[in-house]
């Protein structure tokens, strides 16, 4: 069953003289549970791809339906409480909030859900637990590495219960060993627990490890291998 | 919740900027409040003085007196009038005086005054002259004899008179007969009011009385003192309800100068707390600026992953709030003492004392502000907050989430 249908994507940006077009007409379906990398060199369109799936960015022309909703109709606040609670966002930087430990980082998310407190502290603590920080709850962001912190990053994404997960370069600033970990952290949760995961990524390690690889170029899509 | 717990914490991020800030509002306020309170420490000295010195609360007089104080116009049945006053609750303390304008004459020079008949026991219980005078040369009336009198520093000056000097004062009688008698200085007093010093003398007025020729149980003058001086304008209208047939005044009335001085510091203050307000305004609007800057990439991040509009702004908001008002309570306990301190020591203007003096101020100022005027300056320093975080926090609403996050 697909979660996410991408049917005649384009996005072009007028900012200069000569219009860029960074998705110039992809189709694609994403199936629910997949585990999938967007890959291509930088300036690809990877990242405009992506945005545009999280709601993040509005295409120019075309659509992207996520389990049946027409992303580019729904309203502002609309988008963002479908962005709240469908779409988990992992980003390159980390970009946890530095001010909130680890578990108010994750909290934080199922808090603008207004959930039950007793539930939001379990379900913190078991995905922090899950991806192997259960030592660093009370740790603020710069009181942990850069692998420790995607994790969290990972964990936040998750808290929500999405329907699927975007990565946009998560490994991009971490090293080989906090990278095996990360990796093998989704990739348990979601063979586990059948979270959609989708990375966009140059690196050959999440390649190697994900089991679609859609390859883009100059804004469209060149291959697409299972 | 979580959005007051953000904002708390992000005022410490960056220590340095969040207490300039807080310095500077804190600063502000303290020079803003010490400068109200100096002022209304010396209104209220003034009007205090006033009610001490010159007018009590409320005033009697006979309808046509107070027009050019002609001796004829006089109140009956005085006794009467004075006990139903003092069995009026609200009614602290009363007094008869009588009044009359003459000269004061020594061997040395003429004077034009004042003069004032008074019973001095009761006149202590309205008025505070009686603390005014130099124990150590003389007293108040303490002795029970004929034809004293107490004139203040500045008029035994101008005449060369001292106590025992002999004073001889001239004015026209109830029968409009010049007339007059030698008094004994007994007591020299001193306000911080010299023109009004040198314009009024006073005796008894059983002698004085006497001289004029005014018949039993009449006075010019009954001056009331009550609790609370706030409540005047309403006592005034009872107490005219209860003598019709008499003129009762307040003391906004009696003396427009101290009505106008007491609304005056609170449209200064008012004006005061504006400008410093407005200035500390800009200065915030200017840092939550910064701080909306600083922290794009990460307001992206927090759009992107489900923060509504509406709390982006409330985060601003309570950030704005929160440092305005850390801001507010160093500068208010910072205020409370240094206005205790000085409240307590005054604030010595010596070097200006005759100029102040000439005015009715005194030398000797104690800064004073009423609790709460600082609950006042609480509601206004976070109504500015509000204000001054509503442009950063568009600035922040603005922003597109994609945009942000690629921020560097």
């Amino acid at each position: 069953m697909s979660i996410i249908e991408v049917k005649n994507l384009t996005k072009t940006y007028h900012d200069t003289e000569i219009p860029v077009h960074a998705v110039n007409g992809i189709d694609l379906n994403i199936e629910e549970g997949e585990f999938t990398a967007i890959v291509g060199p930088s300036g690809c369109g990877k990242t405009t791809l992506m945005n545009m799936i999280g709601g993040l960015e509005k295409p120019t022309s075309g659509e992207v339906r996520v389990d049946g909703s027409v992303m580019s109709e729904l309203s502002s606040h609309d988008l963002i409480d479908f962005r709240l609670k469908n779409i988990g966002f992992v980003f390159q930087a980390y970009n946890l909030i530095p001010v909130l430990t680890a578990k108010e980082n994750v909290e934080f998310i199922m808090q603008l859900q207004n959930w039950d407190k007793k539930k939001m502290d379990e379900r913190t603590v078991s995905l922090l637990k899950s991806v192997g920080l259960e030592d660093k709850i009370h740790n603020k962001p710069n009181q942990l590495s850069g692998g420790q912190q995607q994790r969290v990053a990972v964990a936040r994404a998750l808290a929500s219960k999405p329907k699927f997960v975007l990565a946009d370069e998560p490994t991009a600033n971490l090293d080989s060993s906090a990278t095996n970990q990360l990796l093998d952290i989704m990739e348990r949760l979601n063979r586990e627990e059948k979270i959609t995961f989708i990375f966009a990524t140059h690196d050959q390690r999440v390649m190697d490890k994900a089991r679609r690889v859609i390859t883009l170029d100059d804004g469209k899509v060149i291959s697409d291998t299972k | 919740m979580v959005l007051m717990k953000i904002a708390w914490r992000s005022i410490w991020r960056s220590k340095v900027r969040s207490s300039v800030v807080i310095l500077a509002i804190a600063f502000g306020l303290l020079g803003g409040l010490f400068s109200s309170a100096w002022m209304n420490g010396m209104a209220d000295q003034r009007v205090q003085d006033t009610f001490d010195l010159e007018t009590g609360h409320i005033q009697i007089h006979h309808p046509d007196f107070p027009e050019n104080e002609d001796v004829k116009y006089t109140i009956n049945e005085i006794k009467d009038k004075l006990a139903q006053l003092r069995s009026y609750p609200e009614v602290k303390a009363v007094t008869q005086r009588i009044r009359v304008v003459g000269m004061a004459a020594t061997a040395n020079k003429n004077m034009g005054v004042s003069i004032t008949g008074i019973d001095p026991e009761a006149e202590k219980s309205v008025f505070a002259l009686n603390q005014k005078v130099d124990t150590i040369t003389g007293d108040f009336f303490a002795e029970d004899k004929r034809n004293q009198i107490v004139i203040s520093r500045a008029l035994a000056a101008e005449l060369k008179a001292k106590v025992k000097s002999k004073i001889v004062l001239t004015f026209q009688d109830y029968h409009g007969e010049i007339t007059g008698a030698a008094f004994k200085v007994v007591g020299i007093f001193k306000t911080d009011n010299t023109p009004w010093d040198k314009l009024h003398v006073f005796v008894r007025n059983r002698d004085l009385g006497r001289v004029l020729e005014i018949p039993e149980d009449q006075a010019h003058e009954i001056v009331v003192r009550i609790g609370n001086f706030e409540e005047a304008p309403r006592i005034r209208q009872e107490l005219a309800g209860i003598f019709p047939e008499l003129l009762v005044e307040d003391w906004a009335e009696l003396s427009p100068y101290v009505r106008l001085m007491s609304g005056y510091m609170d449209t200064m203050m008012a004006l005061f707390m504006v400008i410093i307000l407005g200035a500390l305004g800009f200065g915030i609007v200017n840092t939550m600026l910064m701080v909306v800057l600083e922290r794009t990439k990460e307001l992206g991040m927090l759009m992107a992953i489900g923060m509504t509009r509406r709390r982006i702004f409330l985060m601003i908001l309570f950030e704005t709030v929160f440092l305005a008002l850390v801001g507010a309570v160093v500068g208010e306990i910072l205020s409370v003492l240094v206005i205790h301190y000085f409240g307590q020591t005054g604030i010595d203007l010596s070097n200006y004392a005759e100029g102040m003096e000439s005015v009715g101020y005194s030398a000797m100022t104690y800064p004073m502000l009423e609790p709460y005027r600082y609950i006042q300056i609480t509601i206004l320093v976070v109504i500015t907050a509000i204000v001054a975080s509503i442009y950063p926090a568009l600035k922040a609403l603005k922003l597109e989430p994609a945009e942000a996050i690629r921020t560097l």
